[in-house]
């Protein structure tokens, strides 16, 4: 009975731990991490892969692509999506879900950011903010009522779901805001643009109804090129920004100081970024086609993933302790069958 | 064509056809050489001189190999490629949920909006303690998993491409356990890529879906054959080229055998020598060996059992000669190429053959050629390869003509004799069950042919 428990557990923790990459190659790949062996390969037709994200039920991956966000199920063999978003005219370059699975964010080059029903198979209601400029990235505030709006006429702006407050403000003239990301305790929010400059704020408010404050922190200079994407770490001591200057680097949240550059030769333009659940280790993906897992302490490339032809555009990832893991023991669903 | 080596046919047909390569790279070999045209004589008005000397070809008629179906893109209208795919996608999209954006959508309700956006309270602060995530825990308990020798070949996965061209083989690994060996891998491979990277992406699958099978460290040590659906190894053909391009071939199955490593740098041995037998490999000083000799000689007949090679011409398919040692000893019979510039390039990387004294059933001289040299044939059993108890195996599997090929060989006409003498001792002092059935089918067929031969006219 116990060896029979223990491999269950270990097929719980094998299924738990999801990392997904797309890219120009028109296909997504889900990968074994602690392998680098690609387990599946799902077709994205017609267009290159823009932004990735596993579902809260981590049944399910969302695409953004070109006029299209395409679902698809992880475990069902299937690699064709099973639901397909679509009615946008442009690319949709960031795609989210609200923690509970109610609905789900994008935000496109058509201007505009969305939120799309997922209670039903119709789309009961939906919500859409347009703004003056393509939009480049979507972000969603930890008290799930705000959405963060970067666009590439480098204005920032607060979308209250609730109330439709909505603001604006502009951290520098003529540079497009290329990410926004807010950390999970929501206090700080970061914002990294074209010309490889990193604004820090810290929040307060966000508390009910009441719209989130920014009081701005710091300005760091963070790349010396276009940058791509920043993300905090879990446990909010940790920044990564990516950048087309070949590089991933770590800073540190208490002083906002590089504490990790991740290079190597052959890789190229980084894209996406993603931490561990502990923080400990960080996923990248990048041009040369390869993604590869750093660890955060001394820098090493742990492991590298390798079947995409092309860029690798997008990754999401996710190792998290199921909050109920006893779900998988009861009942006639016995997962080892 | 593959089994066909006439030179002026393939050469109208490399004119005539437009054919520049095929499956064998017989085209290659023909168009790499010197100008036949101008160096056979063709003082016969045939069309293909010397085309009657092959008698198994005799009802090949002049027509070229293109058929109508060969997918040339110039037979594809635009329109009907364009079709093809809108169908592909429906059939893609058949179990896909679609869900449209509306434009213009009602207003929503207060009570949606009171179930949608709920303000939650991020501030409730999360269990601080240290923790290790799955992934860490699982990079802990495979701290030490040896890099893959074979990971760079995973790129070259055709599985799941859009818009490359790929190409599915199905491949049957040698190195399996016999009961997994009877099934082939499915490989999809990008045609871009070469034979050698084919063999290290096979290596790869192989290593992940085979964990326990342990491969050699690089994929120079594999080559890949030219196998039939059963997973029979078509060892009349060398292993493909690993410089080639997959695209090439169009073989659908294969087969991954161990083969001695590439020289990398130089492209002519320095030292034509046939390699060491495995029995032989092991150290043994040169005394004990002369001793070993010594006692052998001793033993009249006995000498038959020692290890002896021979350079001999194979004559394959093709009726290409082809220089080959020949080496045998009273437990098997191998055949090594001789690496050597003068043959066909492709023969210098083919692999060697083995066959257990127990399936060899005859040697026999067949023709003497009037310059001094001698065909001989050695026939051996295919059918029990992999059994070493042929009497079990003879209860399952009736002793048929076909369950027996042959090599031709030519050599010097005392060389021959000589060989074909050694082998008959051998052959004799075992008294092989296989071997009598053998004759005994022999006896038979020959009798059946004579009566046919004597026959009312």
């Amino acid at each position: 009975m116990d060896a029979h428990r223990q491999q269950l557990d270990e097929w719980i923790k094998e299924k738990e731990v999801l990392l997904v990459t797309g890219g120009y190659d028109h296909t997504i790949k889900i990968w074994q991490a602690h392998s680098g062996v690609c387990k599946q390969t799902m077709q994205h037709a017609d267009s290159q892969v823009n932004a990735l994200e596993i579902t809260p039920d981590k049944h399910r991956i969302a695409s953004a692509g070109y006029k299209h966000i395409r679902i698809y199920d992880i475990h069902g063999n299937n690699p064709n999506p099973v639901i397909n978003y679509e009615g946008v005219s442009k690319n949709i370059v960031g795609v989210g879900f609200q923690e509970d699975g109610k609905w789900m964010f994008t935000g496109g080059e058509d201007c505009s950011a969305r939120i799309w029903d997922l209670r039903s198979r119709t789309l009961m209601c939906q919500r859409i903010f347009q703004v003056s400029a393509p939009v480049n990235c979507v972000c969603l505030h930890p008290n799930q009522v705000e959405l963060i709006v970067g666009d590439q006429s480098g204005i920032i702006h607060l979308w209250h779901l609730k109330t439709n407050h909505n603001e604006q403000l502009i951290p520098e003239i003529d540079a497009s805001v290329q990410s926004i990301a807010i950390d999970s305790e929501g206090n700080y929010m970061a914002a990294v643009n074209n010309k490889g400059h990193c604004y820090i704020w810290t929040l307060t408010g966000g508390l009910g109804d009441e719209p989130t404050k920014l009081n701005p922190k710091h300005r760091i200079e963070i790349h010396n090129r276009y940058a791509l994407k920043c993300k905090f770490s879990p446990d909010s001591t940790l920044l990564v920004t990516t950048s087309a200057d070949q590089t991933a680097r770590i800073w540190k949240t208490s002083d906002f100081s590089l504490i990790q550059e991740l290079k190597t030769d052959s890789q190229r333009w980084v894209w996406d970024a993603a931490f561990t659940s502990d923080s400990k280790y960080l996923l990248t993906a990048s041009s040369d086609g390869a993604a590869r897992l750093w660890s955060v302490e001394t820098g090493a490339i742990e492991r590298e993933y390798s079947g995409h032809q092309k860029a690798i555009t997008a990754l999401a990832f996710s190792d998290q302790v199921p909050l109920n893991p006893q779900y998988f023991y009861e009942g006639s669903n016995d997962p080892a069958n | 064509m593959a089994f066909y080596d006439n030179k002026h046919w393939l050469l109208s047909q490399v004119r005539n056809s437009f054919m520049l390569f095929d499956d064998t790279g017989m085209c290659e070999v023909v168009m790499a050489g010197e100008n036949l045209a101008k160096n056979l004589d063709c003082s016969k008005y045939d069309c293909y001189p010397g085309v009657e000397e092959s008698e198994d070809e005799k009802d090949m008629d002049h027509s070229s190999d293109i058929h109508p179906d060969l997918e040339f893109g110039i037979y594809r209208s635009n329109t009907a490629a364009r079709l093809k795919r809108m169908e592909e996608e429906q059939k893609r999209n058949a179990n896909t949920m679609h869900i449209k954006w509306e434009p213009h959508a009602a207003a929503l309700s207060e009570e949606d909006k009171d179930e949608l956006f709920v303000a939650k309270d991020f501030r409730r602060k999360k269990d601080k303690r240290e923790f290790q995530s799955l992934l860490t825990e699982q990079l802990k308990k495979y701290a030490y998993l040896p890099q893959n020798p074979f990971q760079d070949y995973a790129k070259f996965d055709g599985n799941g491409q859009i818009g490359v061209p790929t190409k599915k083989f199905g491949i049957f690994i040698a190195m399996l356990s016999p009961e997994l060996r009877n099934y082939p891998m499915h490989v999809v491979v990008l045609t871009t890529a070469k034979i050698s990277q084919l063999t290290g992406l096979i290596c790869w699958k192989c290593s992940i879906d085979f964990p326990d099978v342990t491969l050699k460290e690089s994929a120079d040590n594999y080559g890949l054959f030219i196998a039939d659906d059963d997973g029979e190894v078509n060892w009349d053909f060398p292993c493909l080229d690993p410089k080639e391009a997959v695209a090439k071939f169009g073989f659908r199955f294969l087969a991954l055998v161990e083969v001695e490593p590439r020289e990398q740098n130089s492209p002519t041995p320095p030292v034509e020598e046939p390699p060491i037998p495995e029995e032989q490999s092991q150290p043994q000083s040169k005394a004990q060996r002369q001793l070993e000799v010594d006692m052998m000689r001793m033993q009249g007949h006995m000498k038959a059992l020692l290890f002896q090679s021979f350079k001999v011409h194979i004559i394959n398919r093709v009726r290409s000669r082809t220089e080959v040692f020949l080496g045998v000893s009273g437990e098997k019979v191998e055949i090594y190429p001789v690496a050597s510039q003068r043959g066909p390039f492709w023969w210098s990387k083919s692999r060697s053959a083995t066959y257990s004294i127990d399936s060899v059933v005859a040697c026999d001289l067949r023709e003497n050629k009037s310059n001094n040299k001698a065909v001989f044939r050695l026939v051996y059993d295919n059918s029990g390869a992999n059994s070493s108890d042929v009497s079990s195996s003879l209860h399952h599997q009736p002793v048929t003509w076909s369950c027996f090929k042959h090599h031709d060989f030519e050599a010097e006409y005392k060389v021959s004799e000589e060989i074909v003498q050694k082998i008959n001792l051998i052959l004799d002092s075992r008294n092989s069950q296989r071997r009598a059935e053998y004759l005994a089918i022999r006896e038979r067929k020959s009798h059946r042919r004579k009566s046919f031969n004597f026959g009312p006219r």
